[in-house]
C-alpha cells in the first residue's frame, strides 16, 4: 500500500498517476475477509456453496440464508459486505423481471450478467457512490445449458467452470483446478463443493461455520435454482469430513514440501 | 492525534476495505440504552431500559408497535427509529391491503435492511444511527431479528443492543436452552428482565418507570407494558439491581466480577456516553471489521 | 348484468342512453399535430377481441372444482380451440378466466410475477401464497385498472383453500366487483350452470354435504348444457380439482381435454324462434 497518503485513494472514480482506481481495489479488500463462496459448473448443472461463519451461538441455525434466487433458474452467492450483496441481488431481480416483461421469456444467464456488469461498473465511475463491496458468483441454466459467472467490484465479469472468492479462495481455487468439468456430474459436484468449502475453512479455523449449498439442474430440480435437499446436504457434509485425517496428512506433507 | 482520512463519508473505503462512517453509525447504537429480545418456540419478548434526560423529564419510548403481530425495540437515535418504524408500518399496511394477510416478519425486516443499505453506498446521505430488534409472530412461527445501520439483518434466538449489552448477551447465551424451552410467557419475560438487569450500571435499578416489556406470539397480539403495568413483572424478579453490583460494593463496577466475557470494550463504552466524541477515529488495526457481518 | 362479454361493464342504455361511440372512435385526421392529439380523447379498450366463454366452479366437502372450455372466439367465429383458461398459481390455487384472451394472458404474466416475488425470492418457508391472497391481489389489479378507465376485460374465479383448510371460492371482474359463494360461474354459465349447481348446493353452507363424485357429475352436466346452448362454447374442456388427502395435504388434479360425453341433440328440433327455416 505504498500509495496510501498520496491522496489518490480518497475518492472513487479518481485515477492515480499510474492508472489505478484505488477505491475499487479497497472494495476488493472488503471481500477478501468474508466467508468463502464457490461455484461449480458441471455438465448437467451448476452448484453454489458458501461457508457461513457463525459469529454467535445465539444465531438461529439454518436461517440467515446467504444464497439467493434471482429468477427461478438463476442463483447468486457472494462474499463481502452482505448488505451490498442484497442490493446486487435486488438489481438482478429487477433486470430479470424487466427482461421478462418485455420479451415474455426468461432472461438468459449471459445476458443477465451483461446487464449486471454494466450496473456494477457504474458504481466505479462517480465520486457520489462507492463500488460494491462484494464479489458475486452467479449460476444458472438456460436454453444453452449451464452457466457460471463471477463478477467483481470493478464490474469485470467472466465465465468460469469453477469459481471461488472470499477468505479461503486460494485454497478453494487450487482444489477447483483439480476437477474434470467435462465429466463431472452434479450430485458429485455437490459433495465436492462441500469438501472444498470444508478445506477452505482452514483459513478461518478459529470460527465455526455453517454450510449452505444450492443447485440448478435439469434432472433434479427441473431447471430451477433450489437449496439441495437435506439428505443430500447431510451426505455431502459427511463426505467432506470423512477423510479429514487423510487430508490433514496430505497437507502436512504438502507443507513440508513447500518448506 | 492520528487523523483518519477515510472516515468523512460512507462512500470511501479505507485501505483495508472498511467503511468507517458505517462503523461509527454502529457506535451510535451503543450510546443508547439497552434493549433485549429473546424467543421461545411460540413467543418473542422484547424488553428495554428507558432513559430520561433529566429528573423531571419523561422517559424515551423504546418499544414501538408495527402491527398486531410485529413490534420493535430500539437503541440509538430515536428519530431514526421513528422513520424506520413508520416505513415498517406502511409495509405492514400494504401487505394487508394488497394480499389480505399480515406481512411476514422476515420480509418486513428485509425491506428496511435494503433501505438502510442505500444510505451506505451513496454520497449525501448518512447511515441510520439506530439498531433495532424486531420481534414478530407469523405463519412461520416466532422470529427475532437484529437490524443494523449497515443494512445487515440476522435472525437470533436472543439478542441485545445498546449500552453494555454484552452482559445481556452473555446471560442469554448461558441460559439459551432454558429460554428456548420456556413453557410460559412469564418465564420468558423474567429471563428477558434478568438479561436487561445485567446491563445496568451500579447507580440504577429496574423500576416501573424505566423498564418497558413487550410480548408477541401465538394467540397473543403485540402488547407493551409500561409504568404500573410493568410492576407485575418486576415483582417476579429476585432483585431489580445488577448482580455484579449487589455482590460487591466497590466503586469500580466492572472489574470485580470475573466475567471475562464482559469485555474492556464495555468500560470504554461507559466513558463514551459522557466524554468520547463520536468523531474519534478507532484504530485501523485489522480484524475488527464490524460491517462484515459474516466474519 | 348482461353476461355477453361484449356488454360487460356498460352503463345500461335505458338509464343513461346509448353510448356515443363517436367520442372514442372518431378517426385521427391527417393533419394531426401533437397539440391536437393531446386534446383528443384517449382511447382504451372498448370491447374484448378474442373471448373465452364461461368458467364454472364449486366447492365440495373436501375442496373445490373448476372447469372451462378451450375455445377462443373472435366474435361469433370459433377462432381457437386450444386456449387454456385455468391457471395454477402457487401450489394450491387455481385461477379461471373468461373474457378477453389477450388480457387473460396479461393477467397470467402478472400472476407469474406475483408467484416469483412471493415464493421464489427470499422464501422463508411455509408462508406461501394462498387463494385468498391471490384473489385480494387480483381484485386490487382489476379495480385499479377500471379506475384508470382501462379495464382488463375479464371475469375471474379464484379457487383454493383458506389457511384453516376450508375451501375458498371467490369472484372478481373487470369493474372490480367481488363476491364469494359456494357455486360461482361467469358469463353464460351464470344463467345455465348456476341453476344446476344450486340444485345440488342450494345454500352456501350446503357444500359440506356434497362429495367429489356428486359435484363432478353436475359439472359434467353443466358443461354439456353449456355446449348445447352457448354458441361460443366448445365440447372440450379443462377441469381442475383441488382437494385434501387423508393426511391433509393438498392434491392438485389438472385434467385437460375432457370431452363433453353423452350428447343428445334430439331436443334441438323443438327449438323455435331463432329464425330457423323449419318453424
Amino acid at each position: 500500500m505504498t500509495s496510501i497518503g498520496t491522496g489518490y485513494d480518497l475518492s472513487n472514480s479518481v485515477f492515480s498517476p499510474d492508472g489505478r482506481n484505488f477505491q475499487v481495489e479497497y472494495a476488493m479488500k472488503a471481500v477478501e475477509n468474508g466467508g468463502t463462496s464457490i461455484g461449480i459448473k458441471c455438465k448437467d448443472g451448476v452448484v453454489l456453496a458458501v461457508e457461513k461463519i457463525i459469529n454467535s451461538k445465539l444465531l438461529v441455525p439454518g436461517k440467515n440464508k446467504r444464497i439467493q434466487t434471482v429468477d427461478r433458474h438463476i442463483g447468486v452467492v457472494y462474499s463481502g459486505l452482505l448488505p451490498d450483496g442484497r442490493h446486487f441481488v435486488n438489481r438482478a431481480r429487477d433486470e430479470a423481471q424487466s427482461f421478462k416483461s418485455i420479451y415474455k421469456n426468461s432472461i438468459s444467464v449471459p445476458h443477465l450478467m451483461d446487464r449486471l456488469g454494466i450496473y456494477v461498473q457504474n458504481y466505479t465511475c462517480y465520486n457520489s457512490v462507492r463500488p460494491f463491496g462484494i464479489v458475486s458468483i452467479v449460476g444458472g441454466i438456460d436454453d444453452n445449458g449451464p452457466h457460471l459467472y463471477m463478477i467483481e467490484p470493478s464490474g469485470s465479469c467472466w465465465g468460469y467452470s469453477g469459481a471461488a472468492t472470499g477468505k479461503g479462495r486460494q485454497l478453494a481455487k487450487s482444489e477447483l483446478e483439480k476437477l474434470n468439468y467435462e465429466e463431472l456430474e452434479i450430485k458429485e459436484a455437490v459433495k465436492l463443493a462441500a469438501k472444498i468449502i470444508h478445506l477452505a475453512h482452514e483459513d478461518n479455523k478459529d470460527k465455526d461455520y455453517e454450510l449452505e449449498i444450492s443447485w440448478v439442474s435439469k434432472e433434479f430440480t427441473k431447471g430451477r435454482h433450489e437449496f439441495v435437499p437435506d439428505d443430500l446436504l447431510e451426505e455431502a457434509k459427511k463426505f467432506a469430513e470423512e477423510d479429514d485425517d487423510e487430508e490433514e496428512e496430505e497437507e502436512e506433507e504438502g507443507d513440508e514440501m513447500q518448506e | 492525534m492520528f487523523r483518519n482520512n477515510y472516515d468523512n463519508d460512507s462512500v470511501t473505503y479505507s485501505p483495508t476495505g472498511r467503511l468507517f462512517q458505517v462503523e461509527y453509525a454502529l457506535e451510535a447504537i451503543k450510546q443508547g440504552s439497552a434493549a433485549v429480545g429473546l424467543t421461545s418456540k411460540n413467543h418473542v419478548v422484547l424488553v428495554a431500559l428507558k432513559r430520561n434526560a433529566e429528573e423531571l423529564g419523561s422517559f424515551q419510548k423504546k418499544l414501538i408497535k408495527i402491527d398486531d403481530h410485529i413490534g420493535i425495540a430500539l437503541a440509538g437515535l430515536a428519530p431514526d427509529a421513528r422513520v424506520l418504524s413508520n416505513y415498517l408500518r406502511r409495509q405492514a399496511m400494504s401487505s394487508k391491503m394488497i394480499f389480505d394477510k399480515p406481512i411476514q416478519t422476515y420480509k418486513a425486516v428485509l425491506s428496511i435492511a435494503d433501505k438502510a443499505q442505500e444510505n451506505t453506498q451513496t454520497y449525501g446521505a448518512r447511515p441510520y444511527g439506530v439498531g433495532l430488534l424486531i420481534g414478530g409472530y407469523d405463519e412461520t412461527g416466532a422470529h427475532l431479528f437484529e437490524f443494523q445501520p449497515s443494512g445487515s439483518v440476522l435472525e437470533y434466538y436472543g439478542a441485545a443492543i445498546g449500552a453494555r449489552s454484552q452482559a445481556a448477551r452473555t446471560y442469554l447465551e448461558r441460559n439459551l436452552d432454558e429460554i428456548r424451552n420456556s413453557e410460559s410467557t412469564e418465564a420468558l419475560i423474567v429471563h428477558g428482565l434478568n438479561a436487561l438487569r445485567d446491563t445496568l450500571s451500579q447507580d440504577i435499578e429496574l423500576t416501573n418507570k424505566n423498564t418497558s416489556v413487550s410480548i408477541v406470539g401465538k394467540d397473543q397480539e403485540f402488547v407493551v407494558y409500561d409504568d404500573e403495568d410493568v410492576q407485575q413483572w418486576l415483582d417476579k424478579l429476585d432483585s431489580v439491581s445488577n448482580a455484579r453490583n449487589r455482590d460487591d460494593d466497590d466503586d469500580n463496577n466492572n472489574n470485580n466480577n470475573n466475567d471475562e466475557e464482559v469485555k474492556d470494550e464495555e468500560v470504554k463504552e461507559e466513558n463514551a456516553e459522557t466524554t468520547e466524541s463520536a468523531a474519534d477515529a478507532p484504530d485501523t488495526t485489522e480484524g475488527d471489521d464490524r460491517m462484515e457481518t459474516d466474519e | 348484468m348482461n353476461h355477453d362479454p361484449f356488454q360487460w361493464g356498460r352503463p345500461s342504455n335505458e338509464t343513461y342512453g346509448a353510448y356515443n361511440h363517436q367520442i372514442a372512435n372518431a378517426g385521427v385526421p391527417d393533419n394531426t399535430t401533437h397539440a391536437s392529439l393531446d386534446a383528443f380523447p384517449k382511447m382504451h379498450t372498448q370491447q374484448p377481441i378474442i373471448t373465452g366463454t364461461s368458467v364454472i366452479a364449486s366447492k365440495f366437502n373436501n375442496g373445490i372444482i373448476m372447469a372451462a372450455d378451450n375455445v377462443g372466439s373472435y366474435g361469433s367465429l370459433l377462432r381457437f380451440s386450444n386456449i387454456e383458461r385455468l391457471i395454477k398459481v402457487g401450489s394450491e390455487t387455481v385461477v379461471g378466466l373468461s373474457g378477453d384472451v389477450s388480457d387473460m394472458q396479461q393477467i397470467e404474466r402478472i400472476l407469474d410475477e406475483l408467484e416469483t416475488s412471493e415464493e421464489v425470492y427470499d422464501n422463508d418457508g411455509g408462508d406461501y401464497l394462498r387463494a385468498a391472497n391471490v384473489h385480494e391481489y387480483l381484485s386490487r389489479v382489476m379495480y385499479n385498472r377500471r379506475s384508470k378507465m382501462n379495464p382488463l376485460w375479464n371475469s375471474i374465479i379464484v379457487g383454493g383453500f383458506y389457511r384453516d383448510r376450508t375451501p375458498f371460492l371467490k369472484y372478481v371482474d373487470l369493474v372490480g366487483v367481488t363476491y364469494s359463494s359456494s357455486t360461482i360461474a361467469t358469463g353464460f354459465g351464470s344463467h345455465l350452470a348456476i341453476p344446476l349447481l344450486r340444485n345440488l348446493i342450494p345454500e352456501d353452507k350446503d357444500y359440506v354435504k356434497v362429495d367429489e363424485q356428486q359435484i363432478t357429475k353436475v359439472v359434467e352436466d353443466s358443461m354439456r348444457v353449456l355446449f348445447y346452448r352457448d354458441a361460443r362454447s366448445g365440447d372440450k374442456y379443462s377441469q381442475v380439482i383441488i382437494k385434501l388427502d387423508e393426511e391433509g395435504k393438498v392434491v392438485f388434479e389438472f385434467t385437460k381435454e375432457v370431452k363433453v360425453e353423452n350428447q343428445s341433440w334430439r331436443f334441438a328440433k323443438d327449438i323455435r324462434g331463432y329464425g330457423s327455416s323449419q318453424q
